[in-house]
């Protein structure tokens, strides 16, 4: 029978075509031969999704290995984007394995949401961005933002009204290949040498 | 909405409001209030006259608190739309036929029809030993089936001749693998059937490939044809198996630009069997790659530069796995068609 070429084909093209403006800023002089058709991104992905798209050019053998970077979120979450802030600092800088086990006993609604979120990301790490090791990520960054409400009414006494927010938030979370960098440690006696010479450092300037 | 109101029968209990009250907060009588004013004053009047009160009507027409904002959402809840087909129509607004069809390609067909089966050994032996002068004999000449289709083709395309078409086919297939590493889609598409195209590049969207012909090895030389019609009588796909023996070098690059697959530097000896196909009938169409046939005794591909997991043997909840003792299963040697 006559091959269909239907859904796959044209979303192929359609893919590749929107990928192809993020490939012409990257990729050196190869890009001359492509043909530069405006093909429409797709309407459903935002800004952090779209980081996923970036394509670096190859690495020469002697420039030391680039680590894999993926972004990951989620939509329209049904919790307050403040309390989500508190489990999203929590895990900032945490390797994935340990982030994962700390959302795992965590009493809040937004943990739960937070580790499918994280699972996910992991996955599409080694499936799609060929990650070697799923347990060598760690996150880079976290954190939350404000979704669309949906705003009703709160009846209150004497007739009087207040407008309600159903609050949504969205979270967003970026795991880098590797190991987690170990925070700075500053103890008091390097605060209070930086102190000193901050101090020595006075001087009047254009003076005689 | 009708109230009882104090202030009309005791005037005295009117209370004033004052001006810099806030909206929200203003009481139902607000907007009575200049009503009442006036009511008040002829009543005074009317009193400081005749001394005579007019009960006025005990119950009041009174509107409701004015809700200054409504949500959006307040009015849709039990709202259910009669027909929004009926008005659009009524509007005038026109919707074009849908037809609901499933789109066919008929430039190309859906795979290797009567796929070429070829010898185990080609390749290894060298074509002046006696064993590779058989093998060489072992020609399209022996095969009928190929000699029906290639006089087929030639009713349709009079300088077909197998001759040319090998090195065309080379020609083709080299033009494809560059306009690949490209990404260049129209050409990639003239070069290379529908059928082909996603499995060239499947996965390759955000990699980069690095691809390059070294040299040929061997001419090539065209192996098997066949012409398969499709649907209806007539309807005539030309299909010609093309053996290729050559060095190529592959370095396929992931999105962060890390080397995933092969390398630039090391060619390698590639004996590739090319399926290139044509639409006879249409007299616009050009031969295209349409697929590649990797025979089973094929010796297996180079692992990729990444430590993968095999699955494991499906365990019982009492079983342990026994890692010295495990076998990895290997696939299983099948020809089949890329």
């Amino acid at each position: 029978m006559a091959a269909t070429m239907s859904g796959r084909g044209v979303a192929f093209i359609r893919s590749i075509g929107g990928s192809l403006h993020l490939r012409l800023q990257v990729l050196g002089g190869a890009s001359q031969q492509l043909s530069c058709l405006h093909t429409s991104v797709s309407l459903n992905e935002k800004h952090w999704e779209k980081n996923n798209r970036k394509v670096y050019p190859p690495q020469l053998p002697d420039e030391p290995r680039r680590p894999a970077e993926v972004y990951h979120s989620r939509r329209q979450i049904k919790y307050s984007k403040d309390k989500m802030w508190y489990l999203a600092k929590m895990i900032r800088g945490m390797s994935i394995d340990e982030a994962i086990a700390q959302l795992e006993f965590n009493d809040k609604k937004g943990a739960k949401v937070m580790r499918e979120v994280l699972l996910e990301a992991q996955e599409m790490a080694v499936k799609n961005h060929n990650v070697e090791y799923k347990s060598n990520l760690y996150v880079a960054e976290s954190f939350s933002g404000k979704g669309k409400y949906l705003k009703r009414i709160r009846y209150h006494g004497r007739g009087m009204f207040g407008i309600m927010d159903k609050v949504y938030c969205h979270y967003f979370v970026k795991l880098v290949e590797g190991l987690p960098p170990k925070p700075e440690e500053r103890t008091g006696f390097d605060q209070a040498k930086e102190y000193v010479q901050g101090l020595k450092n006075r001087t009047i300037i254009h003076s005689l | 909405m009708w109230c009882f109101k104090p202030e009309r029968i005791f005037p005295e209990a009117a209370f004033h409001f004052p001006d810099n009250w806030v909206k929200m907060a203003t009481s139902i009588t607000r907007t009575f209030g200049s009503l009442r004013i006036v009511a008040r004053r002829s009543l005074k009047n009317a009193e400081v006259a005749l001394n005579v009160r007019h009960p006025g009507p005990l119950f009041l027409p009174v509107r409701t608190k004015k809700r200054y904002f409504i949500p959006p959402a307040v009015g849709l809840k039990g709202k259910k739309e009669e027909n929004p087909e009926a008005k659009a129509r009524a509007a005038g607004i026109v919707f074009r036929q849908q037809y609901l069809e499933r789109p066919i390609n008929i430039a190309c067909s859906a795979g290797v029809f009567d796929p070429y089966i070829p010898p185990e050994g080609d390749a290894r032996l060298s074509t002046l030993s006696k064993e590779g002068l058989r093998q060489r004999t072992e020609q399209i000449r022996q095969s009928a089936a190929s000699q029906l289709a290639i006089r087929k083709i030639k009713d349709y395309d009079s300088q077909f001749s197998t001759k040319t078409f090998a090195e065309q086919a080379q020609e083709i297939f080299i033009e494809a693998h560059n306009a690949l590493t490209h990404f260049n889609k129209e050409k990639l598409h003239s070069l290379v059937t529908e059928r082909c195209y996603p499995e060239m590049t499947r996965g390759n969207r955000y990699k980069t490939i690095r691809w390059r012909f070294v040299e040929s090895l061997e001419p090539p030389r065209v192996v098997h044809a066949r012409c398969p019609d499709m649907v209806t009588k007539g309807n005539l796909y030309g299909q010609v198996t093309v053996r290729m023996h050559s060095k190529q070098t592959v370095a396929i690059y992931d999105r962060f630009g890390r080397l995933m697959l092969g390398s630039e530097e090391q060619p390698k000896d590639v004996l590739e069997y090319l399926v290139i196909e044509r639409h006879l009938v249409n007299p616009y169409s050009r031969w295209r790659l349409h697929g590649k046939i990797v025979p089973s005794w094929a010796p297996p591909k180079d692992p990729i530069i990444k430590t993968v997991a095999i699955p494991g043997p499906d365990l019982k909840p009492w079983e342990e796995f026994d890692a010295f003792n495990y076998e990895i299963p290997k696939p299983a040697a099948v020809q089949w068609n890329k």
